[in-house]
């Protein structure tokens, strides 16, 4: 079997051959796979055994990737292939909303409709386990709609307030 | 003795308080809103009363609810944990005015040492060293900064209610002042439902030592040994050891019987903690009281084999201390890292969301408090403490070693944690070498990325995974609620992991 096995922003290929009944089987880069032994202790964890050293991994899907630890780090690793076959849309441009980072609650907002901003200046104030962050303009323009209230639970992705660009021609894009 | 007792609290301390109370014969009392209707703290518990919506105040903050879920069960006392109501002396007050007993200081300690400017004079007063600042609560942004000028900057914005290190801004310059004082007071206001604040020195790189109090009702005041709690982000603890690096026996000594001398001069009674800060040539600063169980006070439990939250409710069942000062001894070194759901690489940001599996580190000198489990959604709405990694061995290095190996044992897939960021600290040669003080994260790992050095293996782990999962049938996602083929240990996984 061929992998192309995503962790952030890198692309690792990998080959495996099918396990034997006692979990041999190799795996590794293209060109380059090892020896190795792959016990099954439960459906969260398996023992990876490469030459001689042996590691615990512990794997956990959800709906974004597989969620694996080894050894105190946690990655969330995907199958590249999968990935984009179920590609729908490009990536939005997220930096340059108004949205929370984390699931939130609004405590503050700071402007109006139709007020002028400038980049950086501060939007709407959220608190999201009592700590509190202001979201700032990505860009100068008018504030063309507030889409929350003070109180209001917000999501990231959600639009908490929309702003025209000064002009259309500031680099930004 | 009392027979039942009610824990106004949630998570990990709420779960922690009812093991001694267990112990000790005692029943127990969960309170729980919405959203933690299955809560580790609520299946820990003997019976568990529904206080209300998610919110706060509807719930963990409502002393009416608190008190009348109290009186329903019979419960003859309420132990606060840490957080929330314990350090609100109203609740105090209430609690004892139904004629229950509060598990914690009296109300009229608790209020004074809960202003911290009122808890300064006291201290002032009773010839214990303070942080040079005000005495007073100023919010007029012009006045404050005048103060500035005259303390010297940097300054720290500090919450009079404050605490955990909430409402607190530290202000470098004049004109960071304003947008400081309005932060510090409306995260203030929210936290504590108190905006009133003041002004203090920032000192350069102190190191945050505190001594652990506890005091009967017949005047017997001791100290149990320090903490260090140098390690911090957002003026948070996060890596607590004890004993600290900083001190030798005579500096120790000194700094515990101005501990007392604290606790005394407040009138203190039961468990509490008197915060030091010490700066680079030994001198150290009154702090503050914290009037509670400390989110650290395992590490104490680990160096001297008492339990104190067996001491806190003997004490407020009106018992003697059962110890002297000179009866305790310590012996090792503990440490202490706290697992928060919070993203390291985006400057510990929260980071609620599903627990999709978890492991709990064991073995020799590991302790881990916790109140999560597989399945548990880690709410928005409170603090995002999942538990405290614990250990304990004969001296600094060991515990060192045995807390990275707990670490990397500490398995939580689902939501972001620190624990990568931990091992690196604790590996880091400065903190081995025991340099530590409060601006350690800053220094040490601003800007913090994970080492991708690993993540080869990391992507071969998945391939084994995929690999291996078909053997568990077509239902490999056991970790959702998606439902294939059923059997038995399907169901029973389901029903295991997620409720």
């Amino acid at each position: 079997m061929e992998y192309r096995v995503r962790i952030d922003e890198q692309v690792y290929p990998l080959v495996a051959t099918s396990m034997d009944d006692k979990g041999r089987c190799t795996m590794g880069p293209a060109g380059e796979p090892e020896p190795v032994v792959i016990k099954v202790v439960s459906s969260n964890h398996v023992r990876l055994e490469i030459q001689g050293r042996a590691r615990s991994i512990f794997a956990a899907r959800s709906d974004d990737g597989t969620w694996i630890w080894c050894d105190g780090r946690a990655r969330v690793v995907k199958d590249a292939d999968l990935e984009e076959r179920r590609k729908s849309r490009a990536p939005g441009a997220t930096a340059r909303e108004i949205t929370p980072p984390t699931p939130a609650s609004v405590v503050r907002i700071l402007v109006e409709t139709g007020d002028r901003v400038a980049k950086g200046q501060g939007i709407v104030t959220v608190s999201a386990m009592k700590m509190e962050m202001t979201l700032t303009a990505p860009y100068s323009g008018t504030v063309t709609a507030i889409n929350t209230s003070i109180g209001a639970q917000v999501s990231p992705g959600e639009i908490l307030a929309e702003i025209a660009p000064d002009d259309e021609g500031d680099g930004n894009e | 003795m009392f027979s039942k007792i009610l824990v106004a609290n949630r998570g990990e301390i709420a779960v922690r308080i009812m093991r001694t109370a267990r112990e000790m014969g005692i029943a127990t009392v969960a309170v729980y809103s919405d959203v933690d209707a299955d809560s580790p703290h609520v299946i820990a518990s003997d019976e568990a009363v529904f206080l209300g919506e998610a919110d706060p105040s509807a719930c963990y903050l409502n002393v009416e609810k608190i008190v009348a879920a109290a009186k329903h069960t019979g419960a003859e006392a309420i132990h606060p944990g840490y957080g929330f109501l314990a350090e609100n002396p109203v609740f105090a007050k209430a609690v004892s005015d139904e004629g229950l007993v509060f598990i914690g200081p009296p109300a009229e300690v608790m209020e004074d040492l809960g202003n911290k400017t009122v808890a300064r004079r006291i201290m002032a007063e009773g010839k214990v060293p303070i942080i040079p600042g005000m005495i007073s609560c100023e919010a007029d942004v012009d006045r404050l900064c005048s103060a500035a000028d005259e303390i010297g900057y940097p300054v720290v914005v500090k919450a009079a209610a404050g605490g955990g290190g909430k409402g607190m801004r530290i202000v470098e310059a004049r004109k960071d002042m304003a947008e400081a004082v309005e932060l510090a007071r409306s995260e203030a206001l929210t936290a504590f439902g108190d905006p009133t604040i003041y002004l203090e020195k920032c000192l350069d790189r102190p190191r945050h030592v505190e001594f652990q109090i506890l005091a009967d009702t017949r005047g017997n005041v001791i100290h149990v040994f320090e903490r260090e709690c140098s390690i911090q982000r957002r003026h948070q603890k996060i890596i607590e050891e004890t004993p600290s690096p900083a001190l030798d026996e005579d500096l120790r000594e000194r700094m515990g019987a101005a501990a007392v001398a604290a606790a005394r001069a407040a009138g203190y009674v039961n468990a509490g903690t008197v915060e030091f800060l010490l700066d680079g040539s030994g001198k150290f600063y009154f702090l503050e009281v914290n009037t509670r169980l400390q989110v650290e006070h395992p590490i104490t439990e680990m160096i001297t084999g008492l339990d104190l939250v067996r001491s806190q409710i003997e004490i407020a069942a009106g018992q003697p201390l059962r110890f002297s000062r000179q009866d305790l001894t310590r012996r090792g070194h503990a440490i202490e890292c706290r697992i928060y759901a919070e993203d390291p690489e985006a400057d510990f940001m929260p980071s609620p969301g599903k627990i999709l599996f978890m492991r709990s580190p064991e073995g020799p000198g590991v302790r881990f408090d916790h109140g999560i489990q597989t399945g548990y959604h880690v709410p928005v709405n409170y603090d995002p403490i999942l538990g405290k990694l614990v250990v304990w061995a004969e001296d600094r290095p060991a515990a060192i070693e045995r807390m990275i190996r707990s670490l990397r044992e500490c398995v939580i897939l689902g939501v972001k944690t620190p624990i990568e960021f931990l091992i690196e600290v604790l590996s880091s040669e400065e903190f081995k070498s025991g340099n530590t003080h409060t601006c350690f994260i800053r220094d040490n790992c601003a800007a913090w990325k994970p080492d991708r050095g690993e993540d080869a293996l990391a992507a071969m782990g998945f391939v084994a995974h995929e690999m291996a999962a078909p053997s568990f049938g077509t239902s490999t996602d056991e970790s959702s609620t998606k439902s294939g083929p059923s059997s038995p240990w399907q169901t029973l996984g389901a029903w295991d992991l997620a409720r």
